[in-house]
């Protein structure tokens, strides 16, 4: 994400006035921070705005009346919130796929991936919130029809701190997104249940996946084995002539091994008589510090007390 | 294994370190000698300072004393009228005052000596005793005195009469600098003193002390068991009187001062640690509440400082001393607490230290008996049967605290104020004093406080038998009077306080076995005692017959409250209204019934049904290693029993493990679909085997798919429901192959390793607290009921939401594990009031808190106890500023210190729980038995600065109907029959994780039991008082600074619309602090 300038004045401030409710009866304003995106990495970069503060309850439809209200319909195109962006979901991958990824360079045609995305999101679980909320003072990026509505919402936003008439938040937005309040957590308990078959088609879905990927990934290591790099080495994959020892038999292997030590070394103490009196001196030397601790422990009572002195 | 080492070291001859001194047992000893060594020197008086020219008034009261004015002998009734019309002093007569008419003579000579004892006198003074009093005796000179005067009162009225004149002509040469008030000694009446405070800032009190010469009275006359005061009566009917010990030992008492003062001093000489451990027995003494007095027990300072120089001399069967004058201080403290907590003062077996009487039965009495025989007085002259029980208990218990080698013990001992009655007592009652003198024993002169305390305490401890541990009692105190005041001649209305320590196995007995019918003579005395209205002849299933009484369990008075209130109306004639119990009223504030614990064995005994279910489902891949319950419903510790809420069924959490296989997968994110898989599967072969039960798959609250996604809920027919998830061992070998590969980077290493402690907290730690805390209920009978009252204490002060229910179990199961200086807790009151004071003692950011849950068996040993504290400290080494862990809380199953502290509570809100316990303690010790349960579990809403209030009506509306609508008309509705769908979440509970989510930093939410339907916060001040000039990572909802276009501060404002807009109707309102 764009790293802060300097000062804060690349960013505009962009007031959102919100209606009282009659829990809470006050007006409020809420300032979100908006500026052009730092970072152009793709042809997208260019006509998106970075937004910081964003109210938790966001939605794209609150937004897009937000932006309509500035500067018209039809120039926002969708809006990708900080939470939406951190890769929440771990790889499908087996292990041993998710490692040798790292080795080829073979790229996927691009059908094939947006088979792919389609078979991931089945194996998706169903969300349990019927609407997601966003962290307080979180990020978000909206993305705009082009260049010139970046300039444009920016001067509008510029002449909203002269005509003080801010955009009101939830204006517009209607049944759009769903309703928050006591509706949202019924719903939040609905969807807590999303039923067997749903869950059924979706773990199936899972593993459909996570086996094909399996697959290739056996047929990848047993390619790689074969072929040397363009360094000439080989990379050197399980599934070789011989089996690697299983992990429970190595565990077990070690500790027969530390018991036959252990045996030793009782075989060995205590024995001749300087051992004998090396383990006393030891032992009174460990009740030695041990008095030493405990005398530390009193002072630090004592810091930490002052003058002991009996509850009254 | 310490001791073994000093033992090999005599035997052997390898003397490589000199030991230091006094570390004969264990380190913890040496601990203990070295803190005891630093609290002598900070009590230790400053002689010069606080008695700043006292010596010099002493003496120009020796020598005021000296030239009182001598005068020949009167008749007592001529000569006190002439008194009192002359000084306007009343005499203070023990009451009943001397007849007018007696022929006894009074006269007034100058002293045989003036002394200063005690005390003073020793040096053994300390700051925070409460009165610091000089004693100064002023003997009587022998020619004042009749053979005959130790009879019938004679000698105290002539006391009486010499204190007076002593008053009036101190009053004359020293009336402008002190005030003199008449005191009775210890609050015995027979024995007025005079009493000089010097007005202005000076604290300590000088008492003036007539007594009398040494041996002026035969002491054969004056044995316990001869009688001194004839009574008209007495005289007529041939019978022999009755004797009368307390005036006999008080007058034998008058004339042994000096003896005392010789025996005290020749100690203090021969052995060099006796003032140190005087000192000590004084504060020991001072912390229990004991003193001298009589209505403090009777054992004061001086009679433990006789106890250790008798000891000195003798005291063991043979006759050979039980103290040698080489042991230090802490030594001859202790060891005498170990004779007094070793030794029952009322057994037949005559204490005797000494050489032995000629005849020992003359000294045989019912009351505690430590018999002086050098100086023929009994030492305990002043104590009651139940203060000589009562000390030996309190010396037990310190012993039992110092034979724990693992323990603290030092602040138990001697910094721990000990006598609170609600902390101390499980029952508590007043009993008013009856205005009658049917039960004065007219002859011993003891007072009615006393002979009716005796009476009640006979007849307590016969009706209550084996369902109390302890009975004691605490007589009103004397009152002093200043030396002008005539004397009120109605003793003002007081009450005696009734203390008892409960045996909770027996309690709650609702029979009582009696005698057998066919013993005749049994039987007729136990009518007696009972009453024919209450006594019936039963016949029991073994076919015996025998008398026997009932008491109502179901009642809202509890059964020894209701044997109290019968016995004492059927024997003492007291009435209801004249009896007051306190503290009796915690168990209804939680709620606590006496049918919960069926309840609970419900919920086990289905969980049982369960786990046998699961077993005999044939197609389960793998086989079941075992199903345990992980929540406090099935550990008899939730605030509310299972089965009684109303509303939807409420799953109580349980956890399957199979048996180890290498099939699952090595992908943490495949692990957790198979996982649901095995959900998948269980439910739908559970559902066909046995129709009355309906499983719903439900999904976690998982920020991320390699976390535990989902759980079964398994719903009987009978209303049990259980939330069901899975363990798998590969889960945990995954996560830690993560950890341990050193090429990952640091931030996946870092979320497997919060993975790892939520997964072995999950599957591993709540099993075993599980199974622990279910094993101490059955133990310890009220640990349940503690718990909850507990618990029902961080709900009501809104704490409960950073607390896990596990760590709050395992505070109050420390306060039953570690009850010193106390007993283990016997009621819910008690373990309750001991919880708070062990919270408010637990300096938590200086020591970790270690419950030793092992049992005796295999316990812990003290390496574990060092890894424990090397852990600690590695611990604080890393997080010195304590912000993530803060408490540290290690057992025996969990060794790891913050299993069960790791989510919290953080700094603030520890530091709350501390100030909390710590102002209920004071209130528990500053109103006694006068407290009312309920102010404890009040919490003030003031302090907050945001105060969000739920609607109830809301609420309830969610609870009761999951997102379905019902119909009016059953029969329209397609989901009647069908069983409602369980909660996922308690919606309060959800609301607050999600506001916890989204303002996690700058809004700390409080929040008390699962419906509580006020959530409070509090602004974080780091963030609210400084403001920030980045616009990026914004922590929270921010705005500009008015002026000032470069900065930001918090938006509260809107951050409160935002919590108005996620609540909706949910929240009725939102308060906001002024100010903010």
């Amino acid at each position: 994400m764009a790293e802060p300038t300097s000062s804060g004045d690349s960013f505009s401030v962009l007031p959102i006035s919100i209606p009282p409710l009659p829990s809470f009866p006050f007006p409020a304003t809420h300032h979100v921070f908006l500026r052009r995106n730092a970072k152009i990495l793709t042809a997208e970069d260019s006509r998106s705005l970075f937004l910081v503060n964003v109210p938790v309850d966001s939605t794209e439809a609150h937004f897009r009346a937000v932006f309509a209200s500035l500067v018209g319909a039809g120039r926002f195109e969708g809006i990708t919130f900080e939470h939406d962006k951190r890769a929440t979901n771990s790889s499908i991958e087996p292990a041993q796929a998710a490692r040798l990824a790292a080795h080829s360079k073979k790229r996927k045609r691009e059908d094939e991936e947006a088979q792919r995305a389609q078979e991931e999101a089945a194996a998706q679980l169903p969300p349990a919130w019927s609407r997601p909320l966003h962290r307080s003072g979180s990020s978000a990026v909206v993305l705009l029809a082009d260049e010139k509505s970046v300039e444009s919402v920016l001067k509008a936003v510029k002449k909203l701190q002269k005509s003080k008439k801010f955009p009101v938040w939830g204006e517009g937005v209607g049944d759009k997104a769903p309703p928050l309040g006591p509706q949202w957590l019924k719903a939040h308990n609905k969807l807590s249940y999303p039923g067997s078959d749903a869950m059924q088609a979706s773990v199936d879905a899972y593993f459909t996946l996570y086996n094909k990927k399996e697959v290739e990934a056996a047929d990848l290591a047993k390619r790689m084995r074969n072929e040397p790099d363009e360094d000439g080495f080989i990379t050197v994959t399980r599934g070789g002539r011989i089996a690697p020892a299983k992990q429970a038999e190595a565990e077990e292997a070690k500790r027969r091994m530390l018991e036959r030590e252990q045996k030793k070394r009782d075989a060995t103490q205590n024995f001749y008589r300087f051992q004998l009196r090396e383990k006393k001196k030891a032992e009174q030397a460990a009740f030695l510090n041990r008095f030493q601790e405990d005398k530390e422990k009193l002072r630090m009572m004592r810091e930490r007390r002052g003058n002991f002195r009996p509850d009254r | 294994m310490e001791s073994s080492v000093a033992k090999r070291r005599k035997l052997g001859h390898s003397g490589v370190f000199p030991f230091p001194n006094g570390t004969s047992s264990s380190s913890g000893a040496s601990a203990f000698v070295e803190a005891a060594g630093e609290l002598l020197k900070d009590v230790k008086l400053d002689y010069a300072k606080t008695f700043d020219g006292v010596d010099e008034i002493l003496r120009q009261f020796k020598d005021t004393i000296e030239a009182i004015e001598p005068h020949e002998s009167l008749p007592i009734g001529d000569a006190s009228t002439k008194f009192e019309k002359a000084n306007r002093i009343p005499i203070p007569y023990p009451s009943p005052r001397p007849n007018k008419n007696s022929n006894y003579k009074l006269s007034i000579a100058k002293p045989a000596q003036v002394n200063v004892v005690g005390s003073y006198q020793l040096k053994t003074m300390i700051k925070s005793q409460t009165g610091l009093a000089i004693d100064m005796i002023v003997v009587m000179p022998a020619q004042l005195f009749q053979d005959k005067d130790y009879l019938n009162c004679r000698y105290f009225y002539k006391r009486s009469y010499y204190l007076a004149n002593i008053a009036a002509c101190m009053r004359k040469s020293f009336g402008t600098t002190m005030e003199f008030t008449f005191e009775g000694l210890h609050g015995n009446n027979l024995l007025p003193v005079l009493v000089a405070r010097p007005k202005g800032e000076a604290s300590y009190a000088i008492r003036v002390i007539p007594c009398a010469p040494e041996d002026i009275f035969p002491s054969a006359k004056l044995l316990p068991t001869t009688n001194a005061v004839r009574q008209g009566a007495d005289a007529e009917s041939k019978s022999a009187p009755k004797p009368t010990p307390f005036y006999n030992a008080t007058l034998r008492a008058e004339s042994q001062y000096t003896a005392y003062l010789r025996l005290l001093n020749s100690t203090a000489k021969s052995c060099g640690a006796f003032k140190d451990a005087c000192i000590l027995g004084r504060i020991w003494l001072q912390q229990r509440g004991f003193g001298g007095s009589i209505s403090e027990g009777g054992f004061g300072h001086f009679e433990f400082a006789v106890l250790v120089a008798l000891l000195l001399q003798g005291g063991s069967r043979k006759g050979e001393p039980v103290l040698s004058p080489s042991l230090n201080s802490t030594q001859l403290f202790k060891a005498t607490v170990q004779f007094l907590a070793g030794t029952n003062f009322q057994k037949k077996h005559l204490l005797i230290i000494g050489p032995l009487p000629s005849d020992p039965s003359t000294i045989r009495q019912n009351n505690p008996t430590l018999y002086d025989s050098a100086r023929e007085l009994n030492i305990l002259w002043k104590m009651a049967p139940w203060s000589a029980n009562l000390l030996q208990q309190q010396a037990k218990w310190s012993l039992n605290a110092s034979k724990d080698n693992t323990f603290d013990q030092f602040d138990s001992e001697f910094i721990v104020k000990v006598d609170q009655p609600l902390q101390m007592y499980d029952l508590l009652l007043k009993v008013e004093l009856p205005s009658t003198t049917e039960f004065l024993d007219m002859s011993n002169y003891r007072g009615l406080g006393w002979d009716f305390s005796e009476k009640l305490y006979q007849v307590l401890k016969k009706a209550l038998g084996d369902r109390v541990e302890l009975v004691s009692i605490t007589m009103p105190k004397s009152t002093a009077l200043p030396i002008s005041a005539s004397k009120t001649t109605t003793p003002t209305s007081s009450s005696l306080l009734v203390g008892l320590i409960l045996k909770p196995e027996t309690v709650n007995r609702r029979i009582d076995h009696g005698p057998s019918a066919e013993e005749k003579e049994e039987s007729s005395r136990f009518r007696n005692f009972w009453g024919d209205e209450k006594a019936e002849l039963r016949r029991f299933q073994d076919g015996s017959i025998l008398e026997c009484l009932e008491w109502e369990k179901d009642s809202t008075v509890s059964i020894p409250e209701q044997i109290i209130r019968y016995i004492s109306k059927r024997h003492l004639k007291i009435n209801d209204d004249s009896l007051e119990f306190y503290a009796d009223d915690f168990a209804p504030i939680a709620r606590i019934g006496s049918s919960d614990a069926q309840n609970f064995l419900a919920a086990r005994r289905a969980l049982e049904s369960l786990e046998r279910e699961i077993r005999d489902l044939r197609d389960l891949p793998l086989h079941v290693r075992q199903i345990v319950g992980t929540c406090p419903e099935l550990r008899y510790t939730s605030s509310q029993p299972p089965l009684t809420a109303k509303g939807p069924p409420q799953p109580m959490d349980i956890v399957i493990s199979f048996e180890a296989s290498g099939k699952w997968a090595d992908n943490l994110a495949a692990i957790q679909r198979l996982k649901i898989a095995f959900l998948l599967k269980i439910g739908s072969s559970l559902e066909e085997s046995n129709e009355s039960i309906k499983t719903h798959l439900g999904l976690d609250n998982a920020d991320r798919d390699t976390q535990n996604l989902a759980f079964l809920d398994i719903v009987y027919d009978t209303g049990f429901a259980f939330r069901l998830r899975v363990q798998s061992d590969a889960e945990e070998n995954e996560l830690e192959k993560v950890i341990k590969d050193k090429t990952r980077e640091r931030h996946v290493q870092a979320e497997a390793a919060e993975l790892l402690a939520i997964s072995t907290r999950l599957y591993t730690y709540l099993p075993l607290h599980n199974q622990a805390v279910a094993t101490y209920c059955m133990r310890f009978a009220t640990l349940s009921a503690s718990i909850r009252l507990v618990k029902h204490w961080f709900n009501s002060h809104k704490l409960s939401c950073h607390f896990n229910e596990e760590l709050v179990e395992l505070f109050v199961l420390q306060a039953f594990l570690k009850s010193y200086p106390w007993q283990t807790p016997s009621s819910a009151s008690t373990g309750f009031l001991r919880t708070l004071h062990l919270l408010s003692r637990w300096e938590w950011n200086e020591e970790p808190m270690i419950v030793d849950t092992s049992d005796s068996l295999e316990p812990m040993t003290s390496s574990d106890r060092s890894a424990i504290l090397a852990r600690y400290n590695e611990c604080r080494r890393l997080d010195p500023r304590l912000n993530r862990n803060v408490l540290f809380v290690a057992t025996s199953y969990a060794q790891s210190g913050t299993v069960f502290t790791g989510q919290g509570p953080s700094r603030v809100v520890a530091n709350q729980m501390t100030k909390l316990a710590r102002a209920a303690c004071e209130l528990v010790k500053a109103k006694g038995a006068e407290l009312d349960p309920r102010s404890l579990f009040q919490s003030s809403l003031r302090h907050y600065d945001v105060v969000i209030r739920l609607d109830p009506k809301v609420v309830k509306a969610l609870l009761r109907d999951d997102g379905i609508k019902h119909s009016h008309f059953k029969n329209l509705d397609p989901q009647t029959g069908r069983p409602s769908l369980p909660l996922a979440e308690r919606p309060v509970k959800a609301l607050l994780r999600q506001l916890n989510a989204m303002y996690s930093p700058a809004l700390v939410f409080f929040h008390g039991g699962k419906d509580d339907p006020v959530i409070a916060g509090l602004w974080n001040q780091e963030l609210a008082s400084h403001p920030r000039t980045s616009r990026v990572n914004l922590p929270c909802s921010f705005k500009p600074i008015k002026g000032d276009d470069a900065s930001l501060e918090l938006d509260r404002q809107a951050m409160l619309a935002e919590i108005a807009r996620i609540g909706g109707d949910l929240i009725e309102e939102i308060d906001v602090k002024d100010g903010n």
